[in-house]
């Protein structure tokens, strides 16, 4: 039991499956913005971002 | 309702807040109850194999509603005129191009111009993506009257998010568009910031605005909007005339990326740039697989995105002509997008040749800006030429300089 309880919360942290994040809306009609400013944080704004996104995936939709 | 659209390597969930777009791979959309069907048939790609090829469709469509438009500036990149263009599309036609980027799976529109606020109808089409489950946003100049505002001001909040076109602020605005818009410009932005939390503004980068970013940023933070998104100047429509002139120098183009995130840091705002910039991204050797994980791409027509002319007529993106011997329209985009070859160029960056061809950034920049290669070499399938790394590669392909040929002199003559 306990075994699966770290099995899970490991990979919610980890953030399993999740490949890419597109942020935000591109209002532009010309071309593709995209945002730059999480680069400030390096890779690390991987190890940032991916459990937030885990946790938001999981949470159920709004009807 | 979440929507989700299956890949061949998973599928795209939409979260709403906060808004993204977030690519899982096929054992996560299991997890979170989807289905990938006829797309999961084959064999499952890797995740480093993400951009590799073609999305099943775009992420979003640019929509040149119309190409009127009274402001007459001299950069303008879809060379607007007050009469527009022969043929545009009216709102019936709207709705049913709608209805074909629905029926493919694209999740935002951004919608544009010439100057798409002066429409009646530019409400009804919002509300018509809206129902059809696709988000739209706008880009507007602001250059026109007190009613046309107050009238965009009550569609606003159908919008996901607006951007205002505000290259500078005071003179450098003018300097930029060859037009003194900046007051008109920027009351459209406090009109709209009060009532709507996503207002943005477009910023198009030559090197006299460049020097002044910072004043930009800091009249982005007065007026409270949520982002700047910074785009480069491109040699399309009548930006054509003054390119040289007007494009970023190459020092400038090097030093963009810490430039602008000191800006976004100082200010405390979120920034973009827009996908013609990414080689000076690159320059900056940031990790690939963090590009990767933020879908920075560079040159994504065709691809994340596509565009259409104001007559409908379907093109890998706005600044792009239709691809050549095409015929096709956005109503025809599924069919379009499947077929062999394919907005040609946009989607044969595989193919580049060198440096590119070696380049550890080619499955994220994919060459640069096609717009800018063909202007500069009259190619779409050149490398970007002012990229910083085909830059060096061409001074180190072309012959050193032959040493100064020894002067003749005279002899002396002997009487």
């Amino acid at each position: 039991m306990l075994r699966r309880v770290h099995h899970r919360l490991r990979r919610l942290v980890r953030g399993d499956g999740i490949l890419a994040a597109k942020l935000g809306y591109n209002p532009n009609s010309s071309s593709l913005g995209v945002d730059v400013t999480f680069l400030l944080f390096g890779v690390s704004a991987i190890a940032m971002l991916t459990p937030v996104f885990s946790l938001l995936l999981r949470r159920k939709p709004a009807p | 309702m979440r929507r989700f659209r299956a890949e061949r390597w998973g599928g795209i969930v939409q979260l709403q807040t906060p808004t993204a777009l977030v690519f899982v791979d096929r054992a996560r959309a299991r997890a979170l109850g989807h289905d990938g069907g006829a797309a999961w048939e084959g064999p499952d790609e890797q995740a480093e194999q993400l951009g590799d090829s073609p999305l099943s469709a775009p992420l979003e469509a640019h929509l040149q509603l119309t190409n009127h438009c009274d402001a007459g500036c001299t950069g303008c990149y879809t060379s607007a005129t007050p009469g527009g263009l022969p043929h545009e599309h009216d709102l019936t036609a709207w709705k049913k191009s709608i209805d074909a980027l629905a029926d493919a799976g694209v999740f935002h529109l951004a919608l544009g111009g010439g100057e798409s606020a002066t429409l009646p109808w530019l409400g009804e089409v919002a509300r018509y993506a809206r129902a059809r489950g696709i988000v739209p946003n706008l880009t507007t100049s602001g250059l026109y009257d007190d009613a046309t505002l107050e009238r965009l001001v009550g569609w606003a909040p159908l919008f996901g998010q607006i951007n205002v076109s505000l290259d500078g602020v005071g003179d450098t605005y003018a300097a930029v568009r060859g037009v003194d818009g900046f007051a008109r410009a920027d009351r459209a932005l406090v009109a709209l910031r009060n009532v709507h939390p996503d207002i943005g503004i477009n910023a198009v980068l030559t090197r006299t605005s460049f020097d002044q970013l910072s004043t930009l940023f800091a009249h982005a933070k007065k007026r409270r909007v949520s982002q700047v998104e910074l785009l480069r100047f491109k040699p399309s429509g009548r930006g054509r005339r003054d390119y040289e002139a007007q494009r970023l120098t190459d020092a400038q183009a090097e030093g963009l990326l810490p430039k602008v995130l000191r800006l976004s840091v100082w200010r405390r705002l979120r920034v973009r740039l827009d996908c013609s910039l990414v080689p000076f991204i690159a320059h900056r050797n940031p990790p690939p697989r963090l590009l990767r994980f933020l879908s920075i791409y560079g040159c994504a027509g065709g691809d994340h995105l596509v565009g259409a002319k104001a007559d409908g007529r379907l093109t890998a993106c706005s600044f792009a002509p239709p691809p050549e011997g095409s015929v096709a329209r956005v109503t025809d985009l599924s069919t379009y997008w499947q077929s062999k070859d394919a907005f040609g160029a946009f989607r044969s960056w595989q193919d580049a040749e060198q440096p590119c061809a070696s380049c550890e950034y080619l499955s994220l920049c994919r060459g640069g800006c096609r717009v800018v290669s063909l202007h500069q070499t009259g190619r779409l399938d050149a490398p970007d030429p002012e990229c910083p790394r085909v830059r060096a590669h061409a001074a180190a392909q072309s012959p050193p300089p032959s040493p100064p040929s020894p002067t003749r002199r005279s002899l002396p003559v002997l009487a």
